[in-house]
C-alpha cells in the first residue's frame, strides 16, 4: 500500500454543526452529510488546483437494471450515476488521477495492469493515484476490495484508442443479487455458494436500455472502421457473438497470441480486456450478444442482459 | 416407331422429373416431438431440425455442406407448433437471412421460406434457432455448416487434408428438455448430459463415433461448441495436432495444441496427423461457466484404421499379427489373398507360405487383405 501521494483534503469537523437545513436527519446523518459535502468541496478545489482528472467512489442506488440496489461506481464527478465512468490516456505517457472516495468505508485501488501496486483509500479520503505509460490498448481498473467488486466499483483505461476510428465500449457486469445484497450490509460473501447471477449487463444497463446507450450501440456508415473496447469487470468469463461481421482482435490483455485473429465469437475471460476492429461491410440491424445463453436474460427473461446492436447505414 | 416416340416421351418425363428432383435443393424442417437416447436408454425429449425427405429430426440437425463461393438456397419449413428461425451462425450473412426475429423475419407455424447466401469462406459454422434462444438452443434446435474447398485445401495457401471429422459439442439439462415449459428462470438452466454429436458415455464408443485414420493422412476435426458450458480439450501429443483456424479464418500463426478451449459458439479447426499404430482419446470437459466447475467429461476416441477390422460391419473377419508390422504378417488358415493399398489398387495376389506374407519391401500404409473365401483383414506397414 502506498500512503505518499494522499492529499489530506477532509478533517472539517469543525465546521459540522453550522448548518440548519437538514432538520430530517439524524444526528448521526448531518454529521455524515454535513462531512461528505466539506470533503467534496475541499477534492473539487484540489482538483482544479492540479489541473487533472478525477474519479469519485460513491455509494447510491443503481436503477438501470430491473432490480434496483446499491452500488458503488466510479463517476466523473460528485453527482451520482450507476453507469462507471471511462479513462482515456495517451500511450507511452505517464499521467496521474485523483480519486476521491465519497464512501463511508475504506477501499483498495488497482490498475488491473501486471506488476501494479495496490492503493488503500481511507473513508472520505483522496489519493493521487500513478498511472504509469502503458501501450496502446484497453485496460481495466476498479475496487479490489470485496464491497467494491462486488457493488460494481470497476471501469476501462483507454490508451490511445481515440482519434482515428469510431470509438465504443462494452463494460461486461454479472450480478448476483444476493452477493450485492451481502456486500452492502457489510457482511462477507459467501464465495464458496454456487454462483448464479440473475443480471447482465453492458455499461451496467441490460438489453433493450443497451440499445440507448451511445457507447453500446454501434451505429455506423457503410465503409466505416470502428474500435471497441471491452472489459469484463464480472465473476465469470463471457463470449460474444457478433452477427453479420467478424472483428479483428486489436489487443489483448489475456490472448495476446491472438492479436490479429479475425472472430465473429469473442471469448472475454473474467478480468480480461480487449479491442476489437469492426468494419462495416453491410448494411443493416445486426444483434451483438453473448452466446452463453443464460447471459442474454433479465432475471431469467429471454431477451435481455448482454445484448446490443450494430447498425449501419448506407 | 410410333412405340419408340412413346416410350421416348416416357422416358424424357422420368428423366425430367428425376433430374428436376436432383436439382431441387434439400429441405429442413423443424419438430418438436423428437427424442435422443441416453446410454441408459432414458429417453429425453428434444426439439431441432430434420430433412424432410427423411421424416424425422435429429440430435444435432444434419450436416450442412457447402463448397466455397456457392450460392446456397437453403429450404425450410416449419410445421411445428411453435415459430422457429434458421441462424446462419458466422457466415455473415445479410440482415434479411440472418434468421433473427426482431431484425429478420419469424417462420410461423406451417411456413416456410428460401435462406439465401453465398458461402465467401471455407471454414467451420453452425446454424441454430434464433427463437427464445436461450430454451431453443437446450431443446436441440442446433448443427454444423462446413463450407470447403474442392482442392481438400483448408484455405487458400492452407494445409491439404484427406477427410473432415465434423465435431459438434452441446448439452442439456434433462430437467429443462423434461419439462421445457416449466424451464423458467433460464438462468438457472445448468447441464447435467455431455455430448459429442449428440452422443455421450459409452454410445462414443460405437464406430461411428469413433475417427478412423490412416497413418500419414491429415484429418481435419471440425471442431464447433453449441454447449452452455466451457470446453477444454485435451490432445495427447501423438495426435501431433496442429490449429489452423477459428470462427471459419486461418488463425495468424498455426499452432501445435494440447490443450484448447471452446467457448459457446465458438469454432477451430485442428489438423491431426497421428503416430501409426496409435489408439487413444481426446478428452473433453465440460465446465460450468459461472461456477468454473467441471461438471462432465467425454472422450472421443481415435484410432488407427488398421486396428478397427471389428468394426467394419463385415462378418467373421480374419486378424492377422503383428499389426502393424515392419517384415511379415501371418494369418492362421488361408493359403492365397489379394492384398490392396489404401488407394484401392491391387499390390499383391498370390499365395501365402505357411500362413505368412513378407512386406519388408513393402511402403508405408494401410492394406486391405482379402482372402479366397471373401473374409478380409486390414493391416498396417510401417518401417
Amino acid at each position: 500500500m502506498h500512503e505518499k501521494w494522499r492529499y489530506k483534503t477532509f478533517g472539517f469537523n469543525a465546521f459540522i454543526n453550522c448548518s440548519g437545513g437538514f432538520d430530517h436527519l439524524t444526528k448521526f446523518e448531518q454529521m455524515h452529510s454535513f462531512k461528505l459535502l466539506i470533503f467534496i468541496a475541499s477534492a473539487a478545489f484540489s482538483i482544479a488546483l492540479q489541473g487533472q482528472d478525477s474519479l469519485w467512489i460513491s455509494r447510491g442506488e443503481w436503477t438501470d437494471i430491473p432490480d434496483s440496489v446499491q452500488s458503488i461506481r466510479f463517476n466523473s464527478n460528485p453527482q451520482w450515476s450507476g453507469i462507471n465512468s471511462t479513462l482515456s490516456r495517451v500511450p507511452g505517457e505517464s499521467s496521474t488521477l485523483f480519486l476521491i472516495n465519497t464512501d463511508s468505508i475504506s477501499h483498495t485501488w488497482g490498475l488491473q495492469v501486471e506488476g501494479e501496486e495496490e492503493w488503500e483509500l481511507a473513508a472520505f479520503d483522496s489519493l493521487l493515484i500513478p498511472i504509469p505509460a502503458m501501450a496502446q490498448g484497453t485496460y481495466r481498473f476498479g475496487l479490489l476490495d470485496e464491497s467494491g467488486r462486488v457493488l460494481g466499483a470497476s471501469g476501462q483505461l483507454q490508451v490511445g484508442l481515440e482519434g482515428e476510428y469510431p470509438l465504443f465500449h462494452w463494460n461486461l457486469g454479472d450480478w448476483s443479487m444476493e452477493r450485492m445484497a451481502s456486500a452492502d450490509a457489510g457482511y462477507p460473501v459467501d464465495w464458496d455458494s454456487p454462483y448464479v447471477p440473475e443480471q447482465f449487463t453492458i455499461n451496467e444497463r441490460t438489453f433493450p436500455a443497451t440499445v440507448d446507450d451511445s457507447d453500446a450501440f454501434v451505429a455506423l456508415s457503410l465503409g466505416d472502421t470502428c474500435l471497441i473496447s471491452i472489459a469484463n469487470h464480472g465473476f465469470m468469463d463471457h463470449v460474444f457473438h457478433f452477427h453479420g461481421f467478424h472483428v479483428t482482435m486489436m489487443t489483448s490483455t489475456h490472448h495476446p497470441q491472438r492479436i490479429g485473429w479475425s472472430k465473429d465469437t469473442v471469448p472475454i475471460r473474467m478480468g480480461e480486456a480487449l479491442t476489437v476492429r469492426l468494419i462495416a461491410y453491410q448494411v443493416g440491424l445486426y444483434p451483438v450478444h453473448n452466446h452463453n445463453l443464460i447471459a442474454v436474460t433479465n432475471a431469467g427473461f429471454y431477451p435481455g442482459g448482454m445484448i446490443t446492436q450494430i447498425h449501419v447505414t448506407p | 416407331m410410333r412405340e419408340f416416340r412413346i416410350f421416348a416421351a416416357i422416358f424424357a418425363l422420368i428423366g425430367a422429373t428425376i433430374g428436376s428432383a436432383q436439382m431441387a435443393p434439400p429441405q429442413l424442417f423443424s419438430g418438436m416431438e423428437g427424442y435422443t437416447f441416453l446410454p441408459d436408454g432414458t429417453a429425453i425429449p428434444i426439439w431441432g431440425y430434420g430433412w424432410t425427405a427423411d421424416g424425422f429430426i435429429t440430435l444435432p440437425g444434419p450436416l450442412l455442406e457447402y463448397t466455397q463461393d456457392e450460392f446456397v438456397q437453403l429450404n425450410f419449413t416449419n410445421p411445428s407448433p411453435e415459430s422457429h428461425t434458421i441462424h446462419l451462425h458466422g457466415l455473415d450473412v445479410d440482415q434479411a437471412n440472418d434468421g433473427v426475429p426482431s431484425t429478420s423475419f419469424l417462420v410461423t407455424t406451417g411456413g416456410q421460406t428460401t435462406y439465401e447466401f453465398t458461402a465467401n469462406h471455407p471454414g467451420t459454422f453452425l446454424y441454430h434457432c434464433h427463437v427464445t434462444t436461450t430454451l431453443h438452443l437446450t431443446m436441440g434446435m442446433y448443427g454444423m455448416i462446413l463450407v470447403s474447398r474442392p482442392d481438400m485445401t483448408l484455405f487458400d495457401g492452407g494445409p491439404s487434408y484427406t477427410e473432415n471429422a465434423p465435431i459438434l459439442f452441446s448439452d442439456f439439462a434433462v430437467e429443462t428438455n423434461m419439462n421445457p415449459v416449466q424451464s423458467f428462470p433460464f438462468h438457472d438452466i445448468r447441464p447435467d448430459v455431455f455430448m459429442v454429436n449428440g452422443a455421450s458415455g459409452a454410445q462414443l464408443e460405437q464406430s461411428e463415433h469413433i475417427i478412423d485414420f490412416e497413418p500419414g493422412q491429415p484429418i481435419a476435426l471440425r471442431l464447433g461448441s453449441m454447449a452452455y458450458s466451457l470446453l477444454q480439450l485435451n490432445f495427447p501429443p501423438e495426435l501431433n495436432a496442429v490449429c489452423y483456424m477459428s470462427d471459419g479464418r486461418p488463425v495468424t500463426e498455426p499452432f501445435a495444441v494440447e490443450n484448447l478451449d471452446i467457448f459457446p459458439g465458438e469454432r477451430f479447426t485442428v489438423l491431426i496427423e497421428p503416430d501409426a499404430g496409435w489408439d487413444g482419446y481426446i478428452g473433453c470437459e465440460f465446465w460450468n461457466i459461472p461456477d468454473q466447475q467441471m461438471d462432465g467429461e467425454e472422450y472421443i476416441r481415435v484410432r488407427d484404421a488398421s486396428l478397427s477390422v471389428y468394426d467394419w460391419g463385415v462378418s467373421d473377419p480374419l486378424v492377422g499379427y503383428p499389426n502393424p508390422t515392419s517384415s511379415t504378417i501371418e494369418w492362421d488358415g488361408p493359403a492365397a489373398l489379394n492384398v490392396f493399398n489404401s488407394g484401392g489398387r491391387l499390390v499383391y495376389n498370390g499365395p501365402l507360405r505357411r500362413g505368412k506374407l513378407d512386406i519388408v519391401d513393402w511402403p508405408n500404409g494401410l492394406y486391405t487383405a482379402i482372402f479366397p473365401d471373401g473374409k478380409r483383414s486390414r493391416f498396417s506397414v510401417i518401417h
